[in-house]
């Protein structure tokens, strides 16, 4: 009796999260032509000073290591809004890239699909440099290499660019502040 | 109305069955057979082997007995259909895309293989039927079935979710009818496997079963034959790129 309730529940939850699904991908729909509006362009220079392994082999030598791990919490923090930042950035991207799949230019098509599996390769790189983040945060001595992150991020600005350029020569898509 | 061999009884079963057939002709006719095979496969046998099932139920010839072997031939060959499916599902919608594929297959197996061992706890904590353990054995097998089949599903469409990743039409259609499919009969099996219901109020399970396999139908019919709306983009010609440089870039992001 129990073990049925439980199967019900769950499948009733599943349902209702795939019907849920199933509703937001028809909004996505609706909503394809105000997609480069919501992205957020990124200060590269400043996350790039964010992510520097030497500023924070310097602020270990100047600060005090209480202090230090304030500080490196900190810096933390605003990396991981950062990567938060360029993950909702690429999810944009991959509903850009996907919309122009259709395009009857092969070579849009195919700089739409390169630009899809870059911005998903980043949101998964995103997701696991998030993981590392938080798991920094409850170490702040451990050493964290986020700056792979960077370079994608960097290679991806340039994919969506181009495909700007390809689709609407006049306003390219531009993802960084300062590239 | 809702009692067993009704006339509503008897649309219910043999009309999505009916309907699959039509859409099969239709979608072979379409040059989608060949694009979705596991599809195909598994709408023309699920037809065939309900057709079959429906047709030893109401032949008086047929034995109860052999009726429920005729239940458990079809279950086999039904289940082991859907995980190719489901396969075909995964394959459709991430394999396109190679930074996604690898882990999705890593967790796919790993969910698969947590859904398994789910299921068989589920089903040796199901009361046991000495006297009619065909009948009872069908039923956790149901359950078995519909809650690792359910599992799957609900991964796919999380896994696409979060990349904010849109299925291809079809595809989509397919999985969204197999797991309305999947979760409504994975509820109504739990009750029949567990015996909540007393046996001659289970007819309820079967009429809500059979309801929402002719939902399935009718869904798979809108999303593989109604065209869904195009995003015509403007052709411009390629400039010099620098993707297979980006794309090097971003493989040391898997493996720096």
């Amino acid at each position: 009796m129990t073990l049925a309730i439980i199967l019900v529940i769950a499948a009733a939850l599943a349902l209702i999260f795939i019907l849920g699904v199933a509703f937001s991908r028809s909004l996505q729909i609706s909503a394809g032509a105000s997609l480069a509006n919501q992205i957020h362009p990124i200060d590269v220079e400043a996350f790039r000073t964010l992510v520097d392994p030497a500023e924070d082999d310097y602020l270990r030598r100047r600060l005090p290591a209480a202090e230090f791990r304030l500080v490196r919490r900190e810096r933390l923090r605003a990396m991981a809004a950062y990567v938060q930042t360029a993950g909702r950035n690429a999810a944009v991207l991959v509903r850009m890239g996907q919309a122009a799949l259709t395009s009857a230019n092969p070579d849009t098509a195919e700089a739409a699909r390169r630009l899809v599996d870059n911005a998903l390769l980043l949101r998964r790189n995103a997701a696991f440099a998030l993981l590392r983040i938080y798991l920094a945060l409850a170490w702040p001595n451990s050493g964290l290499a986020a700056t792979p992150i960077l370079h994608g991020y960097e290679q991806l600005n340039g994919s969506a660019m181009l495909l700007g350029r390809l689709q609407n020569p006049a306003a390219p898509v531009r993802i960084s502040a300062r590239f | 109305m809702l009692q067993a061999h009704s006339f509503l009884w008897h649309y219910l079963w043999v009309a999505p069955n009916v309907l699959l057939f039509i859409l099969c002709f239709l979608i072979w006719k379409r040059g989608l057979g060949k694009q979705f095979p596991a599809f195909f496969v598994f709408a023309v046998l699920s037809a065939v082997a309900q057709l079959a099932l429906y047709a030893a139920d109401v032949s008086p010839s047929v034995t109860a007995k052999n009726f429920w072997r005729v239940d458990w031939a079809g279950l086999l060959v039904e289940g082991s259909l859907k995980f190719i499916l489901i396969g075909e599902i995964f394959a459709s919608a991430f394999g396109a895309y190679a930074s996604l594929a690898r882990l999705g297959k890593l967790l796919i197996r790993s969910i698969g293989i947590i859904l398994v061992l789910t299921a068989a706890v589920a089903a040796a904590y199901a009361p046991k039927n000495g006297l009619f353990g065909i009948v009872s054995g069908a039923h956790m097998l149901e359950q078995t079935i519909y809650l690792i089949e359910s599992g799957l599903l609900v991964f796919i469409f999380a896994f696409s979710a979060c990349f904010r990743l849109r299925l291809a039409r079809p595809v989509f259609g397919i999985a969204l009818g197999l797991a309305v499919s999947a979760c409504v009969h994975l509820a109504t099996w739990a009750i029949a496997a567990n015996g909540v219901l007393p046996t001659d109020r289970r007819g309820v399970l079967d009429f809500l079963n059979m309801a929402t396999y002719n939902l399935t139908v009718l869904i798979w019919f809108y999303y593989l034959l109604v065209p869904g709306k195009v995003a015509v983009s403007p052709a411009v010609p390629l400039p010099e790129n620098h993707l297979d440089v980006w794309n090097r870039e971003l493989e040391r992001l898997v493996r720096p």
